[in-house]
């Protein structure tokens, strides 16, 4: 164990961070090796390995259920992550909810992962995992939560198989973070004081409402699946028709499905929105941050 | 890309260990360090101790040659001391002869050059120092040589006391005390 921490120290690993540390992003936890990333939907599970490079490489689509999927493409799934670590994004069974004055600091997402009652208070449910994304400038913040139970069987499945999980996250509630960072904290002195974020990830949709420089309303809904233009559309219409004439739409999904993003921004084309959109965006958004 | 970090649900593990702050890489760093710089001092030190052992061996064979040279020149002054010593000798007899010189010379000259003056000596008398012993032996010679070693001594004003003259076949012996005589 000592010749073990001597060593750990003299090839400097002892100051590289842990596999599965969370407060490092994910493309310098794994720089010059091979790493997997994992997008688990209902009906089908797509992958996409990352080279020693840190460029995304191999992919690949199944439909069925996970649990029936992992077992068939294990080897294949061992050979492209080093170490067995992979980066997993569940696309079911969460909800995201708009709420108010919650705890923000430097520890607050440590300590929603290790005690989330103590940050969440009369909100936690035990069966839950959550995350956070603040406003910049208010105190609204989204909250994902996310069924724990699903998280677990993910995790074992891919333990079975002889993969480590170096991250379980949310694709939809990831691309609503990247854009939230690019549209209210990058942009933060020409952020538009009306707008709203349309978000879609592998059948989920989240819709997000900003009115008067504060976030208003939120609605969200898993598992839907790459089909359901029509609900998503049911979703988006009512929340934008609150907004005033000409209030900026930005719209986001995971850079994979043409088919719905294509059909999704005829539609939202009209009322003049604008598509964040980027080739294999969900991938580089787990793979690297 | 963003900047932020994205979330992360999944189970915390218990085992793991905290990262080691980066001023801590100076430990890792500085082990290195000594072990080049080690490796550099041991390289250096033992080619410096192949150089000594070099030089060692040189300046033994210069010190093997410079003794020899030294005991040749201890010969070489051995040897001209000698003769030092015995021109010396030679210069002291020289110095302590002068006065007889003349006699010598002066026998000498009286020799005719088929004679052959065989033995001579001349002695300082130890009771008169101013009278000198003469013996001679004149090979191949008769009593005219005689005679003109007579006159020789003569015109240095030694005249022969006492001569003493006797024949062996072809030597004749011949013995006298030259005085000096006052002018």
């Amino acid at each position: 164990m000592l010749l073990d921490e001597i060593k750990s120290v003299l090839t400097f690993a002892a100051f590289k961070p842990e596999p599965d540390d969370s407060s490092v992003a994910w493309a310098k936890r794994y720089e010059g090796r091979k790493s997997l990333l994992i997008n688990v939907s209902r009906s089908q599970t797509s992958w996409r390995s990352i080279n020693k490079k840190g460029r995304l490489d191999e992919s690949g689509v199944m439909e069925g259920e996970f649990a029936d999927i992992a077992p068939q493409r294990a080897e294949e799934w061992r050979q492209m992550a080093e170490g067995g670590w992979c980066s997993v994004s569940v696309n079911n069974r969460f909800i995201i909810s708009l709420e108010n004055n919650m705890m923000r600091g430097d520890n607050v997402t440590d300590l929603m992962r290790t005690n989330p009652r103590a940050v969440l208070g009369p909100k936690f449910d035990r069966g839950k995992r959550y995350a956070m994304c603040h406003h910049p400038d208010t105190t609204a913040s989204m909250l994902l939560a996310c069924e724990e139970s699903m998280v677990k069987t993910t995790e074992d499945v891919l333990k079975n198989i002889g993969l480590r999980t170096g991250r379980v996250c949310c694709g939809l509630f990831a691309l609503m973070e990247h854009a939230v960072t690019e549209i209210y904290i990058k942009q933060r002195a020409t952020s538009p004081g009306n707008a709203a974020l349309v978000a879609a990830c592998e059948g989920s949709i989240a819709v997000l409402v900003q009115q008067d420089g504060q976030w208003k309303e939120l609605r969200c809904r898993s598992g839907m699946g790459p089909d359901a233009v029509e609900t998503s559309l049911q979703i988006i219409t009512p929340l934008v028709q609150k907004l005033p004439q000409g209030s900026p739409v930005h719209f986001i999904s995971d850079g994979q499905d043409l088919k719905f993003r294509s059909e999704i921004m005829a539609h939202l084309e009209k009322i003049g929105a604008t598509d964040m959109t980027q080739d294999d965006l969900l991938w580089r958004i787990i793979g690297f941050n | 890309m963003s900047d932020y970090i994205c979330h992360d649900f999944k189970t915390p593990r218990n085992d793991t260990s905290k990262r080691l702050p980066d001023t801590f890489k100076a430990i890792p760093i500085l082990f290195f360090l000594s072990l080049v710089g080690s490796a550099y001092f041991m390289t250096m030190d033992w080619m410096a101790y192949k150089q000594a052992q070099k030089d060692k061996l040189e300046a033994e064979a210069r010190k093997t040659e410079l003794d020899d040279a030294a005991k040749k020149l201890q010969d070489e002054k051995a040897s001209l001391d000698s003769e030092t010593t015995k021109a010396e000798t030679l210069a002291k007899w020289m110095e302590g002869a002068r006065n007889v010189q003349p006699i010598s010379v002066a026998i000498s000259r009286a020799m005719p050059p088929e004679v052959r003056l065989s033995d001579l000596t001349i002695e300082r008398s130890e009771q008169v120092p101013a009278n000198l012993a003469l013996s001679l032996r004149i090979n191949g010679g008769s009593a005219s040589e005689v005679g003109l070693i007579e006159t020789g001594l003569s015109r240095l004003q030694y005249r022969s006391v006492s001569p003493q003259q006797s024949k062996e076949g072809e030597v004749i012996e011949y013995r006298s005390t030259l005085v000096r005589q006052e002018q």
